[in-house]
């Protein structure tokens, strides 16, 4: 997946070239075959993905995704509740059979990878961290600039969905 | 709103706020319950043992290519406890338009309007303010027989003259007209 705009958490929206996104999905799809992780997601803290890399199609990207942002979120406010200055750096969930490792990118963006029990976690914990920093460079030279929603939604296509909607919501 | 041009995907991000047992979950119960499972992924439900929402609730809505554009819309609703103040921040991070669902009945006025004043203090802390932000009223439970008159809680809580609808989520009535009324409003400010 290859999006282009996201809105940062200051309402501004982050323009990513496609250069960009290239170099962030090549930098995930490495971080998944070295540690054969079944799937790594990038995205904001609003719980948007930006770019994932993934070898299974049984997991709901958006959904998985809506819920780490919500995790992190439940985690901050324990952070604080120990006088803890920062967020948590990390969040590692341990199943029978896959377990999910979550962590911040930069203070708006966070990735999650989901891999097999056979992982060993130290090695998790290393190529994370270079991954990190990778993307934190990136985001580093990420361009921030308004775009103009409006060029992409026209009165044509405002229209079109009015009518769509009334037809699924049953609005007559 | 999140824009993939190369996918011609663009999502919106609404959330539904107010105070607990307002009714917020409900509302995204019946919309799932409602729709063909074609345009709508799973409802993602956080509940704590007592049926309160824990984290958030979390739906999306999927049409199809529309003018070769395919919208989606990602539903949320706030934990309606005081206590996870910091969840209802980052929930609200990034949305593009708000849900105030109002409880009708007398004695929940005052979190109503706790509840108000706390989604305008959040907005602020995000450089952004009420009366220039898309959202909408939803008076709930509107079927009680004590619940308040429409004019005197438009007089508490509708200071800014947005849209309003009147609901009872339970059993459907203005859930869509209250959610076709905040995308209306999203596609007037996008």
């Amino acid at each position: 997946m290859i999006p282009q705009q996201a809105r940062s958490s200051n309402g501004k929206r982050m323009v990513f070239s496609e250069t960009m996104y290239h170099n962030i999905i090549k930098i995930l799809a490495d971080l998944r075959s070295r540690l054969q992780a079944q799937l790594t997601i990038f995205a904001d803290m609003n719980g948007y993905p930006i770019a994932y890399d993934q070898d299974v199609e049984d997991v709901d990207i958006i959904a998985m995704t809506a819920l780490a942002a919500g995790t992190f979120a439940a985690t901050a406010e324990m952070a604080k509740l120990v006088k803890e200055k920062e967020r948590f750096r990390f969040i590692y969930h341990e199943g029978v059979n896959r377990n999910i490792y979550m962590c911040n990118v930069s203070k708006e963006y966070i990735m999650i990878i989901l891999f097999d029990k056979s992982v060993a976690m130290g090695m998790v914990r290393i190529l994370t961290h270079n991954t990190v920093e990778k993307l934190e460079k990136i985001l580093e030279e990420l361009a921030r600039e308004h775009a103009k929603a409006s060029q992409f939604l026209d009165v044509e296509f405002k229209s079109l969905l009015g009518k769509e909607l009334d037809k699924y919501f049953g609005i007559k | 709103m999140y824009i993939d041009q190369l996918r011609q995907e663009i999502q919106f991000k609404i959330v539904y706020y107010g105070p607990g047992l307002g009714g917020k979950t409900t509302n995204l119960e019946y919309i799932y319950s409602q729709l063909d499972p074609s345009v709508r992924g799973e409802l993602v439900s956080l509940k704590t043992k007592d049926e309160r929402t824990l984290y958030f609730d979390f739906l999306q809505l999927k049409f199809g290519r529309i003018n070769n554009k395919r919208p989606r819309f990602h539903l949320y609703t706030i934990p309606g406890q005081k206590h996870y103040g910091f969840s209802r921040e980052i929930i609200l991070r990034g949305a593009d338009a708000v849900v105030f669902v109002a409880d009708s009945q007398p004695a929940r006025m005052k979190e109503n309007l706790d509840t108000l004043a706390d989604l305008e203090k959040k907005m602020i802390a995000q450089k952004q303010s009420l009366d220039k932000f898309p959202w909408v009223i939803q008076y709930n439970k509107r079927d009680l027989v004590n619940s308040m008159s429409i004019e005197s809680m438009q007089a508490s809580l509708n200071f800014l003259n947005v849209p309003w609808h009147q609901a009872v989520a339970l059993n459907g009535k203005g859930v869509f007209e209250t959610l076709r009324s905040v995308i209306d409003l999203i596609m007037v400010n996008a």
